[in-house]
């Protein structure tokens, strides 16, 4: 009985260990809540109320959800599909193919930020939800994360519906998306981060109050040429964490330990 | 195996209707700006003078070899590499083992863990310029054992090194939630195996978990390793490249070459030493790092 | 394709669809108005009621005004005019108009000029091979913020601030005696675009020149040197640190004196109410000798060149450049002061003793020199000051190659781009 106990004593020291990670991880964060609540007349909401009030920031808060619904919604179906044949077929120049995929993140962005600007200003959509949401429809980030998700799953389930005489795409929606749900969940949360928290395109590829996305009007508000406004932009960088605060929230429970009740079905 | 599945047209056309978003997406908006920035490479171009544009061959290439400031950039861009990957990697593998099986609060502590990701690296930068001052909070704790007292970001002995570790608490959350996801796609049966054959812990983090992990912590490097080395928003609101260039990296010279000195062409070379080192590394890597069911979980 | 794919791509178009529909700017009403684009970088709060009034004065006029950010404001106004979209008006740093206006990017405006001369300050920026292509519209310039309690502890008079340099290093020794944890002077160290505008202070205050009329570089002249070697004295009592650093220290009483701009009065006010400090103007090397000089920075209207709307834009910076307009700007972002002379006898300014200091330190105040390489020397000479604040080299030998470099850019220039 003693590797009970022992095993007891571990699953202590596992969650002690977890403890002292999770305050290193929060401890700058409770400090930037505290910053954004210490206002001078003691502890409120005067910040937050500030900064909700100084511009439009519910429009703000619209186009940043309406960006990253679009850019989800695109990169949960296209990179699945990508990331699937990546891994699954034997594509011709497959390998250079894959490279191009994940080169365009290998390229500063800095130095892409002038054409791209002249490529929206020659197809006019300079100032439209096409600029925010088009480019970044199939994140090579997740194309890479879902093939390579699948290079460790066997492919037995799909090649028994393959001798059933399924099609690749009810194979892909039906068999190989259920499987790769955890990769999936990542994903989600990849892609409303980094598309939620955007800033440079964005600010560059718009140019009127009502395409402003939210972490544009945080910057707008409280970076002054010279001295950091604190407060606001603590309360700013809050209000802007939330939202994917909930997002991570929804997406994780999907990120679930041992997929063998999925597999087997 | 693979290969059957591509010789029925069927098959075929469905890789390509997979494939054909990405590339409509890339076609429209990738191929015109890689171009463009390709050419810059060996021109002489400044936006505030598009006229004036003209070819100069190699001699922005050249004048890599010539110029200090790139050899230090590239010196502490590598130094940055090769010391934040490895350690986010491992690190966050290690939450991630940490994680696994029955924990009470589970849900918790993995939010807590991906807090630092959720904010802006201009914030969580902001922050960190002041916990490392003389008066910030890491030298208040560090008083307590008598050490306190230290401008951690204005030392160029130590600027570097402060940069670094921000990066590390900032990454290791979210590759521990990536390693986390990856978890599930190994089959329970190969840890009943493992322990019904007495495997201990490191056994069988040796013969399962890291096999069967293998395409996953391809994936980490590579992806830590292309972000590492773009590292530019961090050092931009730290240090901006100082104390004595001691944090100046590639891109942040690549952002001052083209925006602040209007030399786009040289900027553009720039940058594409930063898209072939981090090809190199991506190649080596993808390589070395097969697919794991064909290796590792094997049988099945 | 089977069932499941169309009802994903049908999800995404769908999705797609309406966010595009939400998009479609503005409606169909044709607007006969002439457009003025106008960029600027401070809050829309406040310039949109100025343009508004515009619009309400000039019928046939339309202002289509843009927040930019103070960070990445100069990438997006690069982009713009690489693509021939470039906005009619906009704002531009006194440090970047030189470039601008060496490229041959704005409009010539030397006629308004003529006009103006005289009831405005800081026009130097402005002025490349002799034609004017900027209107100044506000300025700030930085002047001595000291802390009053600690020159008390110190044994110093609260309402003498120094005025020289002797007494400026005899103040901050005393201060930075006091304790351990107490700095006599701040000097920023450890981050790049500042560093020169404090240091400068002193060179300029000594008559120390960075290039001359003829374009003749000499920074490496004694008045330079001697400033720098006295800023290398006055460091052995400095805390050298990074702005912020060098804020949040004041702000604690921990930190007797520092150089720094009016945006301070705000923070100060709101995040240390109770911290009693003064406001003087940057000491002189002598009581006989140099002036109280300091480093000002100035936004300048300039119209971009091509401009369909010239004369509609020019009248539009005419309008805002107005006092009373700069003056609501200025008292709104609290870090600027308008760049008219009426600001010197305006009582808003000159009764509050700390608002006063500013407004009379910008009469001896300089801009950066109007060299199209200045950001590039501006550069050298932050290393300089690095090099030397470290410890690296000796001021006299850093000059001279800060002097070498200099030059080497400045040659870069000489050629006008065709």
């Amino acid at each position: 009985m003693r590797s009970v106990q022992g095993a007891g004593a571990k699953r202590w020291l596992r969650l002690a260990a977890l403890v002292v990670v999770v305050v290193v991880m929060a401890y700058p964060l409770v400090w930037m809540v505290s910053l954004s609540l210490r206002t001078p007349e003691g502890v409120g909401w005067r910040f937050y109320r500030d900064v909700w009030q100084a511009g439009p920031f519910d429009r703000y808060f619209v186009n940043s959800v309406i960006v990253v619904v679009v850019v989800l919604a695109g990169n949960i179906v296209f990179c699945a599909m990508a990331g699937y044949a990546f891994a699954r077929y034997r594509i011709p120049g497959g390998s250079f193919l894959f490279l191009l995929v994940i080169s365009t993140i290998m390229l500063p962005k800095q130095i892409v930020l002038v054409p791209m600007y002249i490529l929206m200003q020659k197809l006019h959509l300079l100032n439209t939800y096409w600029a925010l949401t088009l480019p970044f429809l199939a994140d090579p980030f997740n194309i890479f994360l879902i093939r390579q998700y699948l290079h460790a799953i066997p492919p037995d389930c799909e090649e028994a519906a393959r001798l059933e005489g399924a099609g690749e795409f009810t194979i892909l929606f039906r068999i190989v998306m259920p499987m790769m749900r955890p990769a999936l969940a990542v994903v989600a949360i990849h892609t409303c981060l980094i598309n939620w928290n955007s800033f440079l395109f964005p600010f560059i590829l718009t140019h009127t109050t009502s395409m402003r996305t939210l972490p544009v009007g945080v910057a707008l508000l409280s970076q002054g040429a010279h001295s950091i406004d604190w407060g606001h932009l603590m309360a700013g960088a809050v209000i802007s964490a939330m939202p994917v605060v909930v997002a991570f929230m929804i997406f994780q429970r999907h990120i679930i330990s041992g997929l063998t009740t999925g597999m087997s079905r | 195996m693979r290969s059957n599945r591509n010789k029925s047209g069927a098959g075929r056309s469905a890789v390509t209707l997979f494939l054909l978003p990405w590339a409509v997406v890339y076609g429209a908006f990738f191929v015109f700006p890689f171009l463009f920035s390709f050419a810059l490479g060996f021109l002489s171009y400044n936006p505030l003078n598009v006229a004036g544009t003209h070819w100069v061959g190699a001699a922005n290439i050249t004048r890599l070899f010539h110029d200090p400031d790139f050899a230090q950039a590239l010196r502490n861009t590598i130094l940055f590499v090769v010391g934040t990957v490895p350690v986010t990697t491992v690190l966050a593998l290690g939450v991630a083992l940490l994680l696994r099986g029955r924990i009470p609060g589970k849900d918790f502590f993995k939010a807590g863990l991906f807090l630092p990701s959720i904010l802006s690296v201009v914030v969580i930068s902001l922050l960190f310029k002041l916990f490392y001052a003389p008066g910030g909070a890491l030298n208040r704790a560090l008083g307590v054992v008598g050490l306190g007292g230290h401008g951690w970001l204005t030392d160029p002995g130590t600027a570097l090194l402060a940069v670094m570790a921000m990066d590390v608490w900032a990454a290791v959350g979210y590759y521990a939630v990536i390693f986390y996801a990856a978890f599930a796609a190994i089959p329970d049966e190969l840890y009943e195996a493992a322990e019904l054959e007495g495997a201990g812990f490191f056994a069988t983090l040796r013969h399962v978990t890291l096999p069967m992990l293998r395409p996953t912590i391809g994936f980490v490097l590579v992806i830590n390793t292309i972000r590492s080395f773009q590292v530019f928003v961090e050092v931009l609101v730290m240090t901006q490249g100082g104390p004595l260039g001691s944090t100046n990296t590639l891109v942040l010279h690549l952002y001052e070459t083209a925006f602040r000195r209007l030399d786009y062409g040289y900027a553009s070379v720039i940058a594409y030493t930063v898209f072939v080192l981090s090809g190199i590394f991506s190649i080596v890597v993808i390589r070395r790092l097969r697919p794991g069911y064909a290796t590792g979980g094997g049988g099945a | 394709m089977n069932r499941h794919s169309r009802r994903a791509i049908v999800v995404v178009a769908a999705v797609l669809s309406v966010a595009m529909a939400l998009s479609s700017p503005g409606c169909g009403r044709k607007d006969e108005r002439r457009t003025i684009r106008f960029w600027q970088f401070w809050d829309i709060a406040v310039i949109r009621p100025m343009v508004e009034q515009f619009e309400a004065e000039h019928r046939d006029i339309r202002v289509e005004v843009e927040q930019l950010t103070w960070k990445s404001g100069l990438e997006k106004i690069q982009a713009a005019l690489a693509s021939g979209t470039q906005p009619d008006l906009c704002e531009l740093g006194s440090t970047w108009v030189p470039r601008f206006s060496y490229e041959g990017v704005l409009e010539d405006l030397t006629a308004l000029y003529e006009v103006e001369a005289d009831s405005f300050l800081m026009w130097d920026s402005a002025i490349w091979k002799g034609r004017v292509y900027g209107l100044p519209w506000v300025q700030g310039s930085r002047a001595l913020f000291y802390n009053r309690d600690l020159f008390r502890r110190a044994g110093l008079d609260a309402d003498r601030p120094p005025t020289t340099w002797a007494e400026l290093l005899d103040a901050a020794s005393r201060i930075d005696a006091l304790s351990p944890d107490i700095y006599g002077f701040g000097q920023n160290l450890g981050e790049r675009y500042v560093l020169y505008k404090k240091f400068m202070a002193f060179a300029w205050g000594n008559g120390g020149v960075i290039l001359d009329g003829e374009g003749k570089v000499r920074i490496a002249e004694a008045p330079t040197r001697e400033a720098l070697e006295f800023y290398l004295e006055l460091s052995k009592y400095s805390l050298k640190e990074k702005q912020e650093v060098l804020d949040h220290h004041f702000k604690t009483g921990k930190l007797g004196m520092q150089i720094s701009g009016a945006w301070n009065l705000g923070n100060y006010a709101i995040e240390a109410p109770s911290l009693d400090y003064g406001v003087a103007l940057v000491p002189k090397p002598a009581a006989d000798r140099g002036v109280h000089a300091s480093f000002a920075g100035a936004e300048m209207l300039v119209v971009f060149k091509g401009s369909p709307v010239r004369d509609d834009s020019v009248e539009l910076a005419r309008f805002l450049r107005q006092y009373h307009r700069a003056k609501a700007l200025s008292l709104a972002a609290g870090s600027v002061f308008p760049a008219s002379r009426l600001a010197l006898e305006d009582t808003t300014f000159t009764r509050d003793p700390k608002l006063r200091v500013f407004v009379e330190q910008a009469l001896t105040s300089y801009t950066a020199p109007a060299h199209p390489g200045w950001i590039e020397m501006e550069e050298v000479i932050n290393r300089t000051v690095e090099e030397v604040l470290y410890g690296r080299r000796a001021p006299r030998w850093c000059l001279e190659s800060a002097a070498e470099e200099i030059e080497k850019i400045a040659s870069k220039f000489e050629k006008q781009p065709e």
